[in-house]
């Protein structure tokens, strides 16, 4: 193991302090910037919201099934299944694929480019900044050691084996502080207002391509806005919805609770 | 739907605020943010705080929300005044702004002056169609005019789209109801128990609708209904264990001559009328003699 590090203080002046605050600054600064970007949302399509409803509808429908009469619940089913008008049922070709969809709506792409500017282009400037300026120190230690495993968290752009763990390069800074801050932000622009970056990379991630995985990841945007989300869920739910509502099985419940009911009062009943 | 710690949260609030300890503003956020309608409240520790220039000013642009609330709040206690001086603050930050518009209108509504009501709401919606609150305020103020059948329409329509709002269900439920449309409200019904299968109230309503439509399979159901109510509320419910003895009568009536009951059913209705006794002795012992009497017209006094 090598010498303890004797970490000047100027480090601490001019680098640790400068970047963190510099960091904080540019997260409110996004704040603001992406709080001007934000179009002010235009009226949904009727049509959209509709498709939005119908599928929790439906899916009360099939979460619960059990609890209404047979009869009704044939009509229902009917109702959101039948060949012809029910309102689950998609006719062919006119079923578009989630991605297509989101492609063909010029709003809805420009949203998703201005909200990937906005944190992008920022973040690609001040990793190049902190690249140019300050790479190469090492700009703290914390108290307390580490295995070699936290060597690629801690030391980014230190290529030295010999160096202890503990110690934290500039560039590892930037990005603990990137990760770490979403408190604080959460502190200066209120609860609801912390950009949630970590966030942010994981839809950027599921940003490619095959329809489950994009599935997935615009449920992590729902409530974020949930409007632009129904658009992606869109027709392909409603086809999914159709075929698992085409194979519920109606078992009325009902019944059952007249001998549970029974119970409960023969037990309401002997105890004094 | 409010969880059981949040309602919790609530009372635990409410009994501090009322009580002259601080945290009027966090009961505040409680009560918006759930949705709870608890208008003297709001109004009178509300007004509290903007009376008071320190505090106000110590919320930031949250002030604006709290006159919203405190406005909302004023018209259902028919503070109109408060109300309009809230309005009028609003009005004066935010010239023009549709959410001020809104507040407008609900105002004109509170007075009772329908038609500029509607004016209003109807320009609002010319610029946002799909507007929920506008859209069930129309449905309501149709209501408090006695226009049911207007009441109807409207919410039909506000349903077609938005079919899976619970409230907007219940309110035309019990409109049919109460125009005696009792097949169109027992679909409501049933609407509302799929949406919260676990909630005894709904099962209760349906089940008086279904008694009240007759019949033998209907009656069989309403019976089912108000079990599965009893089982739910843990046998609490005095409406349901009426409901169980009624049905059970009515039942036998339909049936009687036939002889094929099976006789398992019979057991739940005397256990009902037993636990019905009880609670009587127990809470109201001077009613008791006309709950036997009314069971044994019924042919179920144990």
């Amino acid at each position: 193991m090598a010498e303890d590090l004797v970490l000047d203080t100027a480090i601490r002046d001019w680098v640790l302090i400068p970047l963190s605050v510099v960091m904080v600054l540019i997260g409110v600064l996004r704040y603001f910037v992406s709080k001007l970007m934000r179009s002010s949302s235009p009226s949904p399509d009727p049509k959209i919201i509709k498709e939005g409803q119908v599928v929790v509808r439906a899916r009360n429908l099939r979460a619960a099934a059990n609890f209404i009469p047979a009869k009704s619940f044939r009509a229902r089913k009917a109702y959101f299944s039948n060949e012809e008008n029910g309102l689950l049922f998609v006719p062919k070709g006119q079923a578009q694929n989630p991605q297509a969809q989101m492609f063909s709506d010029p709003n809805m792409a420009m949203d998703m480019m201005k909200k990937n500017l906005s944190m992008i282009i920022p973040q690609t400037l001040t990793f190049a900044w902190v690249n140019f300026f300050f790479s190469g120190f090492v700009a703290a230690k914390i108290p307390f050691p580490l295995t070699q495993r936290f060597r690629s968290m801690l030391q980014n752009g230190i290529d030295l084996s010999t160096v202890d763990v503990s110690y934290v390069s500039s560039r590892s800074w930037y990005f603990l502080n990137l990760f770490g801050l979403r408190g604080l932000f959460s502190l200066i622009l209120g609860e609801e207002n912390a950009m949630d970056d970590t966030q942010k990379m994981m839809q950027m991630g599921g940003f490619g391509f095959d329809p489950s995985k994009s599935q997935f990841t615009w449920r992590v945007v729902e409530d974020d806005d949930w409007v632009s989300s129904l658009k992606v869920v869109g027709d392909w739910s409603l086809g999914a919805e159709k075929d698992s509502l085409d194979i519920v099985q109606h078992d009325w419940a009902l019944p059952k609770f007249e001998q549970r009911a029974e119970a409960v009062l023969r037990k309401l009943v002997s105890d004094h | 739907m409010v969880s059981k710690t949040e309602e919790a949260r609530v009372a635990v609030l409410e009994n501090q605020v009322d009580n002259g300890g601080g945290g009027a503003w966090e009961y505040l956020c409680l009560v918006r943010k759930l949705k709870l309608r608890r208008s003297d409240k709001v109004l009178k520790h509300g007004l509290s705080i903007l009376n008071d220039p320190g505090k106000r000013s110590s919320l930031g642009p949250e002030e604006w929300t709290l006159y919203e609330q405190v406005a909302i709040a004023a018209m259902d206690c028919q503070c109109l005044d408060v109300a309009k001086d809230c309005i009028k603050v609003l009005q004066k930050r935010f010239p023009g702004s549709k959410r001020v518009g809104k507040l407008e209108a609900m105002i004109l509504e509170a007075k009772g002056s329908w038609a500029e009501a509607e004016k209003a709401y109807s320009s609002l919606l010319e610029d946002n169609p799909l507007d929920q609150v506008i859209l069930k305020r129309t449905a309501t103020m149709a209501k408090a005019q006695g226009n049911l059948s207007g009441a109807i329409e409207l919410l039909n329509k506000y349903l077609e789209i938005y079919m899976a709002d619970q409230d907007a269900w219940r309110e035309l439920g019990e409109i049919y109801v109460s125009l005696q449309m009792y097949k169109q409200a027992a679909f409501c019904y049933e609407e509302l128990i799929l949406s919260q299968p676990t909630n005894p109230l709904y099962h209760l309503a349906y089940a008086d609708v279904l008694y009240t439509l007759g019949g033998l399979e209907n009656l069989q159901s309403a019976k089912k209904y108000y079990a599965s109510a009893t089982d739910l509320t843990g046998g609490k419910n005095t409406r349901a264990l009426f409901g169980i003895c009624l049905c059970t009568h009515a039942i036998g009536q339909l049936t009687k001559g036939r002889n094929k009951e099976d006789k398992d059913s019979s057991e739940l209705q005397s256990l009902a009328a037993t636990a019905l006794e009880k609670d009587y002795k127990r809470i109201a012992p001077a009613k008791l003699s006309s709950l036997t009497s009314t069971l044994k017209s019924l042919n179920l006094s144990s």
